[in-house]
C-alpha cells in the first residue's frame, strides 16, 4: 500500500475494485465502514454485488476483465471535466500532454460499451473520484489476476496521478496483500528479479554486493517465474525445493501442474500437512507452525512485525529457517551456520537499503514500515509524499484487451474465482478448524436465478463446470449476487478444484495467471450420492 | 487435574492469515492455545480480529500435522524416517540433479506463509547452491 491502513478512516471518497474487502480483507474493511460512518462516499467496481457494492453510494457492475476499460473512461472524464489537478501534473508527473492525446477516444460511451455499465454511471464516477479533495483506491487480486493486470493497475496510478492524489492522508493506490507475509517474502529477495530489499539482479553492482556477501557470484540474468518454471519441468528443471505452498490447488490448470510436479527427478517440500502437493514429494519436511515460530511478518502497509513462539511443535517438525541451513550445510554451502532466526534477520537487514535502519532488536516495537533507510530514521508510513522514488511519476497508455479467452457458444458463461470469508486459501488451515468448517462445510457455485432456469440447474442440486481444461462437479446455489452470465466459484475446497479448470492465460510481464476470467460450460447433473450408488 | 490461571500463558504474536497483520495474544496452557485475543493496541487492528483470526487456530494441534519427515521408498510410497536420513536424502538429491543437469535445474518456491527469515534462507539457499537466480514466491497464483 501506498498509504497506512490507518490512512483508509481519512478519504473524503473511496474508489473499490477487485476487492472482496469484507471476505478477504474483513479488519481493513472495518476501517472503510469507519469512514462511511463519517460520510466518506465509495464507489465500487465489481463483477459481482458483493457486501462492498451494497454498502456503496455508486455501484458499478462491470463485466469481468473489463477494467481498463472503465479506468481509462473514468480518466477521459476527469480531464475533460477539467478535474486533473495541473499543478500536482506540474510538478509531479510526467506524459500527460500524452495522455490527454491517448484519452481523446476513450470516451465514456465507449467504456459502456465494454463494461456494460451505462456512460452515465461511468461519468459519475469519475466526476465523484475527481471532485474530491482526498480520494483513496483499494484494489485486490481482481486487480492483477488478469492477462492486462499491469495495464489495470497502471491505469488506476493514471487516476491518482491525474488528480493529485498521492503522498497525502486518506489518498494513494492501495493493494490489498492476501497473505500474512506475501509482502516479506518479495522483501527478502525471494524473487528471480531482485535480491533482498527489491536490488535488481541484473545490476552489476548488486551482483558485486552479494558476491561479497554470499562468497559466490550469482547470474547477471534474471532467473525465471515459478510459471515459467512449472512449464519446464522434466525438460529444464529436474529437482525443485517447495516451502508451504500447496501449488497443487493453489496454482492455475491442476492437470498440468500435477504432471509437472510429477515429471521431476527430486522434489523436496517443506509443510505442516501432508498436502495435495507434498504427496508428491520424494522427501516431505516437518515444519513448525506459525504459533510455533519466532521470526517477521510484514503487513500489507509495509509494517515489519514480530511473530513469537507459543507453543512447541507436534514430533519431530523444526522451523523452516532451520531445515533450509540444515540442506544447505549437507550440499557443503557455506555461511548457513546459523543457530537461531536473529543473525539471519540481522543479515537481510544489513544487506536491504529499504531495512538498513532497523535489526532485530529495533523491530521488536513493530512500529517501522519501510523504507527504513538508515539508523534513526523513524520508518515510512506513506510513500511518495515529497517525491517519487524515481522522480517523477510516469503516466501510462493502456489500451483495453480482451480475455485471453472469451465466452462463446461452447463456453457461454463467464466464471470467476475467489476468496470466501469463513475459508483461506486451500484450506489447509481452515479445513482443520471444527467451527469454521461447520460454518461452510463444502464450495458452491454462485449462480443467477435466470441463468439456473436457462441451464436447467436448481438451487441446491448438482451442476458440471466445464472449460476448455477440465471439468469439476460443484453444488449449486442460487443467488443474484452474481450477475446475468458471470458464475463464481473459490478454489478452496480439494474435492471442488476449481483449478482444473482455469489457465487460461498469464500477464506478460508478471505471470500472474488470469484467475478471474475463464469460460465455462455449466450443465444439470444427478445428485453425487446417486452418482456413487450406481 | 485443575489448571489454575498461573497454568496460564499468553504470547503476543500477528495472525497468520491474511495480509493485514492484526496483533493477537495467543493465550496458551499446557503446550495448547486455548484461545485467541485481539490485541487493542495492535497498529493494524486496533482491537478487531475477523473469523478466521479469531477462531480458526484449531489446525496447529490437529492430527494430521506432520510430526516426521518422510521419504518415498522403493515400492513408491512416503515412509518415516529420521531427520538425519532425510535431511541426507534432499541434500543428496539436489546435487544428483546439479551434476547431472547443471545449475539450472534446480528451482526454489518459497511461501508467503513463512516468516521472512525463511524467505531469506529459501533465496541464498538456491543463490549460493546454484548461483543462479531461480527463486520466486507464491505471489503469482
Amino acid at each position: 500500500m501506498s498509504n497506512p491502513l490507518a490512512d483508509m478512516e481519512k478519504p473524503d471518497v473511496i474508489f473499490c475494485i477487485g476487492t472482496n474487502m469484507t471476505e478477504a480483507h474483513p479488519v481493513a474493511a472495518t476501517r472503510l465502514k469507519k469512514a462511511l460512518a463519517r460520510g466518506a462516499k465509495m464507489i465500487v467496481a465489481d463483477p459481482r454485488r458483493i457486501r462492498l457494492a451494497e454498502m456503496a453510494d455508486l455501484y458499478l457492475p462491470i463485466r469481468v476483465g473489463s477494467d481498463t476499460a472503465l479506468l481509462l473512461g473514468m480518466a477521459h472524464v476527469i480531464v475533460r471535466e477539467g478535474l486533473a489537478d495541473l499543478e500536482f501534473i506540474a510538478t509531479r508527473t510526467e506524459g500527460y500532454d500524452k495522455l490527454v492525446d491517448h484519452l481523446q477516444e476513450k470516451t465514456p460511451e465507449w467504456a459502456a460499451s465494454i463494461t456494460g455499465v451505462p456512460a452515465a454511471r461511468i461519468e459519475e464516477a469519475a466526476i465523484l473520484y475527481g471532485s474530491s479533495d482526498r480520494a483513496a483506491i483499494f484494489y485486490t487480486l481482481g486487480i492483477t489476476e488478469h492477462i492486462c493486470g499491469v495495464e489495470n493497475v497502471q491505469s488506476l496510478c493514471n487516476l491518482a496521478l491525474l488528480t493529485g492524489n498521492f503522498g497525502r492522508e486518506g489518498t494513494g493506490v492501495n493493494p490489498m496483500r492476501g497473505q500474512n507475509n506475501i509482502q516479506g517474502a518479495g522483501d527478502s529477495g525471494a524473487l528471480p528479479n531482485n535480491y533482498a530489499g527489491f536490488q535488481p539482479v541484473d545490476d552489476a553492482a548488486n551482483q558485486a554486493k552479494f558476491e561479497k556477501a554470499y562468497g559466490r557470484r550469482v547470474d547477471l540474468e534474471k532467473g525465471i517465474t515459478k510459471v515459467t518454471a512449472l512449464e519446464q519441468c522434466g525438460d529444464r528443471i529436474f529437482g525443485m525445493l517447495i516451502d508451504g505452498e500447496n501449488t497443487v490447488v493453489s496454482d492455475p490448470d491442476q492437470e498440468h501442474c500435477i504432471h509437472a510436479l510429477k515429471s521431476l527427478e527430486h522434489l523436496v517440500v517443506i509443510d505442516i500437512f501432508l498436502t495435495e502437493t507434498a504427496e508428491l514429494a520424494d522427501v516431505v519436511l516437518p515444519a513448525a507452525s506459525w504459533a510455533e515460530t519466532d521470526g517477521h511478518f510484514v503487513n500489507t502497509e509495509r509494517r515489519i512485525q514480530r511473530v513469537r513462539k507459543a507453543v512447541d511443535s507436534p514430533g519431530e517438525a523444526r522451523p523452516d529457517w532451520w531445515i533450509i541451513g540444515q540442506i544447505a550445510r549437507r550440499m557443503g554451502m557455506s555461511g548457513f551456520d546459523y543457530d537461531s532466526p536473529v543473525p539471519i534477520f540481522n543479515e537481510l537487514c544489513a544487506l536491504s537499503p529499504i531495512y538498513n535502519g532497523i535489526d532485530w532488536d529495533l523491530a521488536e516495537s513493530g512500529q517501522y514500515q519501510w523504507p527504513i533507510p538508515y539508523r534513526g530514521h523513524p520508518g515510512t508510513p506513506r510513500l511518495h509524499e515529497d517525491a517519487f522514488i524515481n522522480g517523477r511519476g510516469k503516466f501510462s497508455f493502456t489500451d483495453y484487451r480482451d480475455p485471453a479467452e472469451t465466452i462463446d457458444e461452447d463456453y457461454p458463461l463467464w466464471l470467476t474465482t475467489g476468496r470466501r470469508l469463513e475459508s483461506y486459501h486451500t484450506r489447509t488451515q481452515t479445513g482443520r478448524s471444527e467451527g469454521i468448517n461447520e460454518l461452510l462445510p463444502e464450495e458452491t457455485l454462485e449462480v443467477h436465478p435466470g441463468d439456473a432456469a436457462r441451464y436447467g440447474l436448481r438451487d441446491g442440486g448438482w451442476a458440471r463446470m466445464s472449460s476448455r481444461r477440465g471439468a469439476v462437479d460443484v453444488r449449486v446455489q442460487t443467488t443474484r449476487r452474481s450477475p446475468q452470465g458471470t458464475v463464481f466459484a473459490s478454489f478452496s475446497f480439494a474435492d471442488v478444484p476449481i483449478n482444473v479448470l482455469t489457465g487460461s492465460g498469464y500477464d506478460p510481464i508478471t505471470h500472474t495467471a488470469e484467475l478471474k476470467v475463464c469460460p465455462v460450460h455449466v450443465e444439470p447433473i444427478a445428485e453425487k450420492a446417486q452418482l456413487a450408488a450406481d | 487435574m485443575n489448571a489454575t490461571t498461573s497454568d496460564i500463558q499468553t504470547t503476543r504474536t500477528i495472525c497468520g492469515y491474511c495480509g493485514v497483520g492484526c496483533s493477537l495474544d495467543l493465550v496458551t496452557r499446557d503446550n495448547r492455545i486455548i484461545a485467541v485475543h485481539p490485541a487493542f493496541d495492535g497498529p493494524a487492528n486496533e482491537g478487531a480480529l475477523c473469523v478466521k483470526g479469531q477462531f480458526a487456530y484449531d489446525y496447529v494441534h490437529h492430527p494430521d500435522r506432520l510430526s516426521h519427515p518422510l521419504v518415498r521408498d522403493g515400492e513408491g510410497r512416503l515412509r518415516q524416517a529420521s531427520w538425519e536420513e532425510a535431511l541426507d536424502r534432499a541434500a543428496q538429491g539436489f546435487m544428483d540433479v546439479l551434476q547431472k543437469h547443471g545449475r539450472h535445474a534446480v528451482y526454489g518456491v518459497a511461501s508467503g506463509r513463512t516468516p521472512s527469515e525463511a524467505n531469506y534462507m529459501m533465496q541464498k539457499f538456491i543463490r549460493v547452491g546454484f548461483g543462479t537466480n531461480y527463486i520466486d514466491n507464491c505471489s503469482r497464483a
